[in-house]
């Protein structure tokens, strides 16, 4: 939990702070970034999930589970997010800012960006939520459900809807969703926190 | 479920706390005819003024009084809905980020009964939206649209002319 909680900490102060600042800004940052935090509670969560399930109620998960609770509301409301206790998130990953987020998927990769006002999870017919790979992109107001596997390097470029399996580079636009794109290289849309991009600004990169 | 039970419940679920204060404004609302009540209802609004601002700054969900809902509405998860100036029948449900009607408008959506509306889906405008009608997430709608449809994409088409929803819907 701890190496995966310094990975995202190392994103968002490369994402925050592109020209690097002082050891005190980065620390603030704990405090000044809602994204961070969720992230923070949500390995806390996931953490006291599996412990609960190796050791039951022990002392050490009672005070853990009451620590979160008290943490759960305040969270909500200033992050307006709610991401699954069971993802399993792997390290350097960011989450927005600017909340909205309602996600459970079934695993998040490293080096993911997740922007604005995002959904992920189950379809209508079935129980089983998507899985993020890695070093995905995914734009603000996108809506990502049912069975479904997003590959390494995907990009979903803003309002897509997608529900539908996607290979590796592709860059998936539109409501449906379709593949625009099959081989993109998003390393300089995941540099920077820049959030409007379409098609036609994708066309000449 | 025990009465403890459903304490949890009320707590675990922020839509459910926005239907609830949005029931209470409806309730003053329709009480403000009767001159003897008056007192009663000063306090009330404040109240409702309080909490109504809680559940949209905190919560993200504004269930406008303007808004006509009928019983049994259920608000999936929280954050970015708005629900102004229109007509919703009985047990309609909403998504997370979904938009359905404008400020300032006077004819707005009015939607029938057992309509499934999922996230990010936007219904502006004066449509007329039958009975037990799905719109799939991230749907716009434009056009009226008939009973037992499934409305999908941007802007929405009808995708199929007889899907049943009773599964998604919440069990009544």
């Amino acid at each position: 939990m701890w190496s995966e909680l310094r990975a995202d900490f190392r994103l968002y102060c490369a994402l925050r702070f592109p020209h690097g600042v002082g050891v005190l800004q980065r620390a603030l940052l704990w405090f000044r970034s809602p994204g961070l935090l969720m992230l923070a509670i949500q390995r806390a969560s996931h953490h006291w999930l599996n412990r609960r399930e190796r050791d039951g109620w022990t002392p050490e998960t009672l005070a853990l589970k009451l620590l979160l609770a008290l943490t759960r509301l305040p969270m909500l409301m200033i992050s307006k997010s709610d991401v699954a206790m069971g993802t399993v998130i792997a390290g350097g990953v960011y989450l927005s800012d600017r909340g909205h987020l309602i996600i459970g998927p079934q695993g998040i990769g490293s080096g993911t960006l997740i922007h604005e006002r995002v959904t992920i999870g189950v379809g209508a017919a079935g129980q089983v939520p998507p899985t993020i790979g890695e070093n995905v992109w995914i734009g603000p107001d996108c809506v990502i459900y049912g069975d479904i596997r997003l590959g390494k390097g995907v990009t979903l470029l803003p309002g897509t809807v997608c529900s539908m399996n996607v290979p590796d580079n592709a860059v998936v636009a539109g409501n449906p969703g379709i593949i625009v794109r099959r081989d993109f290289d998003n390393t300089a849309l995941r540099r920077n926190l820049e959030r409007d991009v379409d098609r036609e600004s994708l066309a000449s990169r | 479920m025990s009465a403890w039970g459903k304490v949890g419940a009320i707590r675990r679920t922020p839509g459910l706390q926005a239907v609830f204060v949005y029931r209470f404004g409806r309730l003053l609302d329709s009480r403000k005819k009767s001159i003897a009540v008056w007192p009663l209802l000063a306090v009330g609004w404040i109240v409702y003024a309080l909490a109504a601002a809680v559940v949209r700054k905190g919560y993200g969900i504004r269930l406008s009084l303007s808004a006509d809902i009928g019983p049994g509405f259920y608000v999936g998860h929280f954050g970015g809905v708005e629900v102004i100036n229109c007509r919703l029948g009985q047990h309609c449900s909403v998504g997370q980020q979904t938009k359905v009607g404008r400020d300032g408008q006077i004819d707005g959506p009015r939607i029938g009964n057992g309509a499934w509306i999922g996230a990010h889906s936007k219904v502006f405008g004066p449509v007329t939206i039958g009975d037990n009608v799905t719109i799939a997430p991230g749907a716009r709608v434009t056009k009226d649209v008939p009973s037992r449809s499934l409305v999908a994409g941007d802007p929405g088409r009808i995708v199929s002319r007889n899907y049943d929803n009773a599964r998604i819907l919440p069990p009544i």
